[in-house]
């Protein structure tokens, strides 16, 4: 049975080319790690980069000069030659005509003597003390009658090319470099070629003139200048890398001091050295540096001085008020038997106390939130029963401000390691807001949890907020509107509280509104105590919120695409043009 | 997003430090001498002038010239002479079949062709066809010489007198013809010598520098002008012919010419390599190279290893420095009755006997000469024992002081002054029974030995004193004569080819040619003249009837009425004379005493 050679098996070729692949991954994945090794290091080195420029530019500068110099040089050199070479060649030609007018035919025997003569004659006749010049004459129009001579005896043919051959035989006196070997050794010759005029026609006479010493020189010349130039560019590389390490060594150490200035460390300084302006500038920045600390330093002072004055105050505020309470219950309890008029004054004094007590309360708790005493007291908490006991709680405001609450809740429990009394305080608040802006419009409490995080909102349909009170509304006091009495509860804490609680929980408070179509807030939370928030479940806007230019038409689709500013997104309505639609 | 902006935005910084870091040596390292560059364009180089090349592009003959055997083997004799000589053997090769064309095997170098010089002593002879359509053409050919490279005609190395050659159809139907069988030198004939080369002179010094001394050299007639200055640069520096080493200096050795001589119109340029140059030595070689070049006037610089050190102006210079003392006016004497008397010829200078009355008597034969300002005077006198002396006298016009030799001779020939020598040591030569003997103011007489088989019989000085012509044996010699400290001595006698048999006399008719007297092929006497090298013999007088005993000629040229190509003879003791010819009369002779014998004139010769 007869086997014909496996072919080259796939598999062996496919294992070669995977093998390929791999090495071309390695040292693709090398010359990119090498790359971006290489860009880091470029953007992060202004040393690098003055040094480099700085070599690229001398290279470039240096190298131009360098060629115009070793130009001109060798151009001096083979002008020269050339200059020579012609008059020589004038002088020869106009011998060897001399000598060749005795003869009116070619075939004359004794030309061939002549030429023979004019030959070793124009050669210097020794051809043990020429300097390597080969004469030569040729004979192309008499090739049958004469023969070209050369002196020394070397074949100069391979030298001599056609073209100068056409041109000294057009008449022309022209010239050459050819590389031949007419000694032994390879040589460049300027190989010149004059027609010398007879009676009979036209012969040609050739100088081949060794260009060795001027190639010698030449190259002498030209590895002196590429030696300075090398040298020059690598003094003025280190030249730049010297004095940008001046420059730079200071602005470093400005950079690791202002690192460190920022990082809290207040009393770092830099080293001053000596008068210069980087001396300046060290010195400019100590005294910066210093002031900083010490506007800081006063900054913190005074701010600690006044969150303990407000302390303070509250505490101090809360004896004296525990006692007018006690007086105010004691006359509230009483006011069934005073005239109505005093009984309406006791409800009143109650009713402030009450306002009162909770604005201490909050004080407090803001306070504690300044100093930084407040602590987490996180466990596994269902949101749920959390949501529905606050509900419960304020059923009878909205009752009494005629609000339905709904809830939207899912059916399991939402676990979250949360402190319990807080978030409760959190959504008391919310809703509480909502309540009393809903306007009699229904208040609608959602929530959500994905796999890390847990989210609630509560959405009112108010008059809601303008553009920019979003983040207003956390602020301490703030009131939309300022002419608006009090009436309502609030201490005007709430929503700061509020926001300092979410934040205690590495969580967000985020509030949204629009003029006439209510506001939502949403809390969002990590489900586990410390994680980092990176989405919510619950859209902060809400889905019934119309758009600011009026929304699309019903049943329309939207157009999102790249706004005017930077980073902006523009929505509209979308045009009749390519469009993908996503279903809900 | 943003990150990976501001990752490429660190990578590209990066690249930017790596550009920086790297582009410097990178780029320098890129901007040195180019290993090739582009052709670049100087300007446009020197454009040929047009320009006109004097030199005859005489056409050489082929083998297709003539169809028959005979004319044949003249134009094959012609072909090696007619154009360069670098292509001597491509042009006889020509007419070589191409079985045979190694029969004729090339010399490579240039130098070393040579083309041997034939003079063809009757019509080749030629045999009819065979039966394979063959013919034999014998040449009976008298050997001249051998013309080498550097244009001298040296003595023949060969006595072949006869050259066999065999042709064949050049294709079996044709007329044409090919050599088949030839000798295995490059043959020309003396006419193709005259038709296709020209003879130059050039010069060279003698030992102590006071003279040129002519050398004769043949330069193909096709090269141009501007190519012959190159030439005889090359000839002078190349050294004199072998039979004038003797009696001259060449240049100092290890002298060339660096490439070819260059200039035109008036102005020309002579590189050399000449160690130990200073000004004397060039001074010497401007003055030899403005005789030698005698066609061109104008500057000539001297250059010595490209170094400018001497211009000459050629004309000037000719002017200032004459090759050789050519002697005075000349005149015509003969002795008539024993005496020496002067000779009246119309149109021509007369002039008296610069001898006193009491010396001039007894004379057979008489050589005189001026040198500086004396008279120099050799007189062959008979004495009372009908035996032949010398008696030398010199001084002052007249010469009244005569020395006469102790010994005496049967025959002496007619003595000649050595003109290289200075008045004060005069020196001359003569023939005496057969010896050839020096003889100075003293009249004392000194043996020369001479490397000849013959008895010598004739001698005769040139006009520079430093060649001889001799007879002996009935054939003639030239020698050189160096006269080194005052010590007289002759070179080897080379031998010249000539047609003449039993030459009897000879003198020097012109710088470069000799006169000379002999019998012809039928054995009548006749006189020819003859180049210093034997290449070109022509005959002047034919048909004399006698031996000529006599010959007298005036080298000098046309000087003060007398026609170039001058000379006199004596023959059945008569003088004769020529332009025209004529015998010398009586009534010619001049201050004769009354009361002498009534003769004919005899042993005619010039005074100069």
């Amino acid at each position: 049975m007869v086997t014909s050679p496996p072919p080259d098996s796939p598999t062996v070729a496919s294992r070669r080319l995977r093998a390929a692949r791999a090495l071309w991954r390695v040292l693709a994945g090398r010359t990119a790690r090498f790359a971006a090794g290489a860009h880091q290091t470029w953007r992060r080195s202004l040393q690098l980069r003055v040094v480099t420029i700085t070599l690229v530019a001398s290279s470039l500068l240096v190298g131009g000069f360098a060629y115009l110099i070793a130009d001109k040089l060798t151009n001096i050199l083979l002008e020269n030659a050339e200059t020579d070479v012609l008059l020589r060649l004038q002088n020869g030609s106009d011998y060897a005509s001399k000598q060749f007018n005795l003869y009116s035919q070619p075939q004359e025997a004794q030309l061939q003597d002549t030429i023979d003569g004019t030959v070793n004659y124009l050669a210097g006749g020794d051809p043990a003390q020429t300097s390597g010049v080969v004469v030569a004459i040729t004979a192309d129009s008499f090739a049958g009658f004469i023969e070209a001579r050369t002196s020394p005896d070397v074949q100069v043919r391979p030298l001599i090319s056609a073209e100068l051959r056409a041109s000294v035989a057009a008449g022309n006196v022209a010239h050459q470099v050819r590389t031949g070997t007419l000694d032994g050794e390879r040589t460049k010759y300027l190989v010149y070629g004059s027609p010398v005029p007879t009676r009979f026609g036209q012969l040609e006479l050739y100088y081949l003139v060794p260009l060795t010493r001027q190639d010698a020189t030449a190259a002498d010349a030209r590895a002196t200048v590429v030696a300075t130039g090398v040298a020059l560019v690598l003094l003025l590389g280190l030249l730049a890398a010297l004095v940008t390490r001046l420059v730079v060594t200071p602005v470093r150490v400005a950079a690791r001091t202002a690192q460190r200035l920022s990082a809290g460390l207040l009393d770092q300084r830099m080293v001053v050295n000596g008068e210069d302006d980087l001396a300046l500038l060290a010195a400019s920045f100590n005294q910066m540096a210093t002031n900083l600390q010490r506007q800081i330093l006063r900054l913190e002072e005074m701010s600690r001085l006044q969150r303990r004055f407000t302390s303070d105050v509250s505490h101090e505020l809360r004896t004296p008020l525990t006692t007018v309470r006690m007086a105010a219950d004691l006359i509230f309890a009483e006011r069934d038997d005073f005239d109505p008029a005093v009984a309406r004054s006791a409800e009143l004094l109650q009713a402030e106390l009450d306002r009162f007590e909770e604005l201490l309360t909050d004080l407090l708790e803001i306070s504690r939130f300044d100093a930084g005493f407040a602590m987490l007291d996180s466990e596994p908490t269902d949101l749920v029963p959390v949501v529905h006991r606050v509900t419960e709680r304020l059923a009878g405001l909205a009752e009494r401000v005629g609000v339905a609450i709904e809830l939207d809740l899912p059916d399991s429990p939402v676990i979250a390691e949360v402190d319990p009394r807080r978030v409760e305080r959190v959504l008391r608040n919310l809703v509480g807001n909502a309540v009393e802006h809903g306007e009699a419009r229904p208040v609608r409490i959602t929530l959500g949890m994905d796999q890390s995080a847990v989210a609630i909102t509560v959405r009112d349909h108010g008059v809601g907020l303008k553009p920019g009170e979003e983040k207003l509304v956390f602020n301490r006091f703030w009131r939309a509107d300022p002419s608006r009495a009090r009436q309502t509860g609030g201490t005007g804490l709430g929503l700061s509280i509020s926001l300092e609680d979410a934040r205690l929980h590495g969580g967000w408070l985020e509030a949204w509104g629009a003029p006439g179509q209510g506001a939502q807030f949403r809390l969002t939370l990590p489900a586990r105590a410390g994680d980092r928030l990176t989405t919510s479940p619950l859209r902060l806007v809400p889905a019934d919120a119309t758009l600011p230019f009026g929304g699309p038409r019903d049943g329309g689709p939207l157009a999102i695409g790249p706004g005017s500013g930077a980073g902006a997104l523009a929505i509209g309505p979308a045009g009749s043009g390519d469009r993908a639609e996503v279903a809900p | 997003m943003s990150a990976r902006h501001e990752l490429g935005v660190v990578r590209r910084r990066a690249l930017a430090a790596l550009l920086g870091g790297l582009l410097l040596p990178a780029g320098l390292v890129g901007c040195g001498i180019p290993n090739e560059s582009e052709v670049q364009v100087d300007g446009s180089g020197p454009a040929a002038e047009a320009g006109t090349v004097n030199g005859s592009p005489a056409r050489p003959p082929t083998p297709t010239d003539s169809v028959e055997p005979g004319p044949f083997i003249e134009n094959y004799l012609r072909a090696a002479a007619a154009g360069e000589r670098e292509q001597a053997y491509a042009r006889a090769k020509e007419f070589i079949a191409q079985e045979a064309k190694g029969l004729l095997p090339e010399k490579q170098q240039s130098s070393e062709i040579e083309l041997t010089v034939v003079r063809l002593r009757e019509k080749p002879e030629v045999t009819p066809p065979n039966n394979q359509g063959t013919s034999t053409v014998t040449v009976k050919v008298q050997q001249v010489g051998v013309l080498g490279a550097d244009g001298t005609l040296e003595a023949p190395e060969a006595s072949v007198t006869e050259y066999v050659f065999q042709l064949r159809r050049a294709d079996p139907a044709g007329p044409g013809l090919l050599l088949t069988a030839v000798p295995n030198v490059l043959l020309i004939s003396d006419t193709a010598l005259r038709e296709y080369y020209r003879s130059r002179t050039i010069y060279f010094w003698n030992s102590d520098q006071s003279r040129l001394v002519p050398d004769l050299r043949y330069l193909p007639s096709s090269v141009p002008a501007e190519r012959r200055v190159t030439d005889v640069v090359k000839w002078l520096t190349g050294g004199p012919s072998k039979w004038l080493a003797q009696g001259v200096t060449g240049l100092p050795d290890g002298t060339r010419s660096i490439n070819n001589a260059t200039g035109a119109d008036g102005h020309w340029e002579v590189n050399l390599t000449m160690p130990g140059a200073d000004d004397k030595k060039l001074g010497l070689l401007a003055t030899q190279l403005a005789w030698s070049l005698p066609e061109l006037s104008g500057q000539l610089d001297l250059k010595i290893q490209n170094q400018k050190r001497q211009t000459v102006d050629l004309q000037e210079e000719r002017r200032a420095h004459a090759a050789y003392p050519s002697g005075d006016r000349p005149a015509r004497f003969s002795v008539y009755d024993g005496a020496i008397r002067p000779l009246a010829i119309p149109n021509e200078p007369r002039a008296a006997v610069p001898l006193a009355a009491d010396d001039n008597k007894n004379v057979v034969a008489a050589a005189l000469a001026r040198a500086d300002d004396q008279v120099l005077a050799a007189l062959v006198v008979t004495g009372p024992d009908r035996r032949q002396r010398l008696k030398v006298g010199s001084g002052p016009d007249p010469v009244t002081v005569f020395n006469t030799s102790d010994r005496s001779f049967a025959a002496l020939g007619r003595p000649t002054w050595l003109r290289s020598m200075d008045g004060r040591h005069a020196a001359g030569l003569v023939a005496a029974d057969g010896k050839l003997y020096r003889f100075a103011g003293s009249a004392e007489m000194s043996l020369v030995p001479l490397a000849v088989p013959d008895p010598v019989v004739a001698v005769a000085g040139s006009l520079d004193g430093h060649r001889i012509a001799l007879v002996s044996g009935g054939n003639l010699y030239v020698a050189a004569v160096s006269v080194d400290g005052g010590v007289v001595s002759v070179g080897p006698p080379q031998r010249l080819a000539i047609l003449l048999t039993g030459v009897t006399a000879v003198d020097w008719l012109a710088e470069n040619d000799l006169v000379l007297a002999g019998n012809e092929a039928d054995r009548r006497p006749a006189i020819h003249q003859i180049t210093v090298d034997g290449a070109q013999e022509t005959a002047l007088k034919r048909d004399i009837g006698a031996a000529v005993t006599q010959l007298a000629a005036y080298p000098g040229g046309a000087v003060g009425g007398l026609p170039s190509l001058s000379y006199m003879y004596e023959a059945n003791r008569a003088a004769y004379r020529n332009n025209p010819f004529d015998t010398i009369k009586r009534e010619q002779v001049l201050d004769v005493p009354a009361g002498s014998r009534a003769t004919n004139p005899t042993a005619p010769f010039f005074l100069y």
